[in-house]
């Protein structure tokens, strides 16, 4: 099995690698949002 | 509890039951029992991924872990959404092409069969054991609190589940977590609710935060570095430190990749999706939403925080410790302590009141004057507790002096309404259902599958393996709610046990996983060899640990035992290389 068989095609996005990258950017923008309320309400 | 609670929470508990038992029907063969015909769609593959790693305790203690600690343990999930990636590009594929039942099966594929067994064999110890004592937490917790029979409540904890787990396998686990997730998060946000809403008129939701953030509770980032690290003092990282960036993403993305890339219990869940597109998106949005979940669930625990600034704060959260220290030689000395405590308490109410209503004097003498008795009364509360806390440690008396994860739930029997309280009981029954159910499910597919399918040369029919899987689900339930009651004595370090039993095996399973899916030329005996060895050094490198011999915290066990394995297997392979 692999990515352009028809039922693992990727939702919303062309390619499963847009969904990788939309998790990891994700992430980032979460951790810097912690990182500035732990700032904020030191 | 009262009776309102006593009807929510037994209605809450009958109703799961019966939904279990309504979403039962499967054909009667392993694809059916333990991979629900793979046929569910994303949703419930993420609803019941969510129920998995979710337990009791999560609820139970992650609120208590804030209220002391502060918000920093979210950073031990950073490494998560990382890991799904990892999953979705590695393992994914392989277990779909495949079509395994378990996650050991693809080993004998690539190895042998000695290794399937051995890493088989692994999971069933840590887990077997570790769900046992997942059983025994929780119920250790309601039953000091609520004065409830400690083996009835294991067998309510880990025994009424056992009634749908058998009877319908991964569906009806699967769907019966879908609605225990909306149960608990509903549950929850009532909580957080009642919470802001019991707090003075003039405190908002902002104010609070801010008074937590104030007592160092919102460092929700740490870096792990010691104090004078930036003054160029002698500083540098603290290995022994468990929860920082730096841990939270390396060692919490080795102990998530090991948990869902290869314990069953996970491997289980996605498995049961209709595609692969539908395991990759379950995992995914796993990824989106984990972090932030428990994000929530923390703050829930500064919340409550600021809610005991304005109201009388228990001077020991667990009720039946001071119970044993009223019948101790101590009791004597706690009647003083307790008067000491309850001045300080009421003079902390009174200056923080004053604070929060006169912000606008802030910098006045006056004010300052207000934060010195507030530090005051603080100080003298935290000598209170010092007290306690030690006389608990006398052997004499032979208690229990950690009491955070009593906090959450002592304060929803004390402050929340009738019918609240039974439902978040629920909560704590629904989310340890949720999370045994389906390891039950993983332990019998891997001893069916791995074992008895493998090793008896009697070829049975479909419908006789999934009468067998019945028996051995059945089994595994008896056998865990039996190490909850031996594991009643362990008192409240259960938690940090179930913790470190996961790092000591994790690490290694995982490190055989890598070598499988990144190391085609290393054979079976090399990574078997290799496997049994980082094992029996991750056991010493704890042993040395207790002895503080070694100082190193318990994450960091899963990427030495991952990371070991694989440069052992190489060097192995270097020397004997081999054909598989």
């Amino acid at each position: 099995m692999n990515e352009d068989e028809p039922e693992d095609k990727s939702p919303l996005f062309p390619r499963w690698s847009y969904w990788y990258a939309l998790v990891i950017g994700f992430l980032l923008v979460i951790i810097a949002f912690f990182y500035f309320l732990t700032n904020y309400f030191a | 509890m009262s009776r309102p609670d006593w009807i929510v929470l037994v209605l809450t508990l009958l109703a799961i039951i019966a939904y279990g038992l309504y979403k039962s029907r499967t054909t009667k063969d392993l694809d059916g029992y333990f991979l629900g015909n793979r046929t569910l769609p994303w949703y419930i593959v993420l609803m019941s991924i969510m129920g998995t790693q979710a337990s009791a305790v999560t609820f139970l203690s992650a609120p208590g872990q804030a209220y002391t600690d502060g918000m920093r343990f979210v950073q031990y999930y950073f490494g998560l959404p990382l890991a799904m990636v990892v999953l979705c590009i590695t393992f994914v594929p392989v277990f779909h092409r495949l079509k395994v039942y378990t996650a050991y099966e693809f080993l004998e594929n690539r190895f042998d069969l000695k290794t399937r067994a051995l890493t088989s064999f692994l999971f069933l110890l840590q887990r077997g054991l570790s769900t046992g004592i997942s059983i025994a937490a929780p119920s250790i917790i309601l039953s000091s609190l609520l004065g409830w029979d400690i083996t009835w409540t294991n067998i309510f904890m880990g025994g009424l589940l056992i009634i749908y787990t058998v009877t319908g396998g991964a569906k009806a686990v699967a769907y019966t977590q879908q609605l225990q997730l909306i149960v608990i998060f509903a549950g929850m946000f009532m909580a957080g609710y009642m919470v802001v809403h019991r707090l003075p008129a003039h405190v908002g939701l902002l104010d609070a935060l801010h008074i937590g953030g104030q007592a160092g509770k919102m460092n929700i980032i740490t870096t792990g570095l010691r104090e004078g690290t930036a003054a160029g003092g002698r500083g540098g990282f603290d290995w022994n430190d468990r929860y920082n960036l730096l841990s939270g993403i390396i060692g919490g993305f080795f102990l998530a990749l090991s948990y869902f890339g290869t314990d069953q219990s996970q491997v289980g869940r996605y498995l049961t999706a209709r595609s692969m597109g539908e395991s990759r998106l379950g995992l995914l949005m796993n990824g989106l939403v984990k972090v932030p979940m428990q994000f929530l669930i923390l703050l829930l625990g500064v919340l409550v925080f600021s809610f005991y600034q304005f109201n009388k704060e228990p001077v020991f959260f667990n009720k039946s410790q001071i119970t044993l220290l009223e019948h101790s030689r101590y009791k004597d000395s706690l009647v003083l302590v307790n008067r000491e405590y309850d001045a300080a308490e009421t003079m902390k109410i009174k200056e923080r009141n004053w604070l929060s209503a006169n912000e606008g004097k802030k910098g006045q003498a006056i004010y300052v004057e207000a934060e010195q008795r507030l530090h005051q009364a603080e100080g003298l509360k935290a000598w209170a507790r010092g007290v306690i806390k030690r006389w608990l440690n006398d052997k004499q008396v032979g208690g229990d002096n950690n009491d955070t994860n009593y906090i959450f739930l002592r304060f929803v029997t004390d402050f929340l309404p009738r019918g609240l309280i039974g439902l978040l009981i629920a909560v704590i029954f629904l989310a340890s259902w949720g999370s045994i159910a389906a390891t039950l499910n993983s332990l019998s597919s891997c001893t069916i599958v791995d074992f008895h399918r493998r090793f008896t040369k009697k070829e049975l029919t479909p419908y006789k393996e999934y009468k067998l899987s019945r028996m051995y689900t059945l089994f595994w339930g008896v056998f865990c709610v039996g190490v909850a009651q031996l594991a009643y004595n362990i008192g409240n370090s259960l938690i940090e046990a179930v913790n470190l039993l996961g790092s000591l095996f994790y690490g290694v399973i995982l490190g055989i996983f890598l070598v499988a899916f990144y190391r085609k030329k290393i054979g079976g005996t090399a990574v078997f060899v290799s496997a049994v060895i980082i094992e029996a050094f991750v056991i010493l490198l704890n042993v040395l640990n207790n002895k503080g011999i070694v100082h190193l915290s318990f994450l960091w066990f899963n990427v030495v035992g991952a990371v070991g394995v694989v440069v052992l297997s190489e060097l192995i392979g270097l020397v004997a290389p081999q054909k598989k």
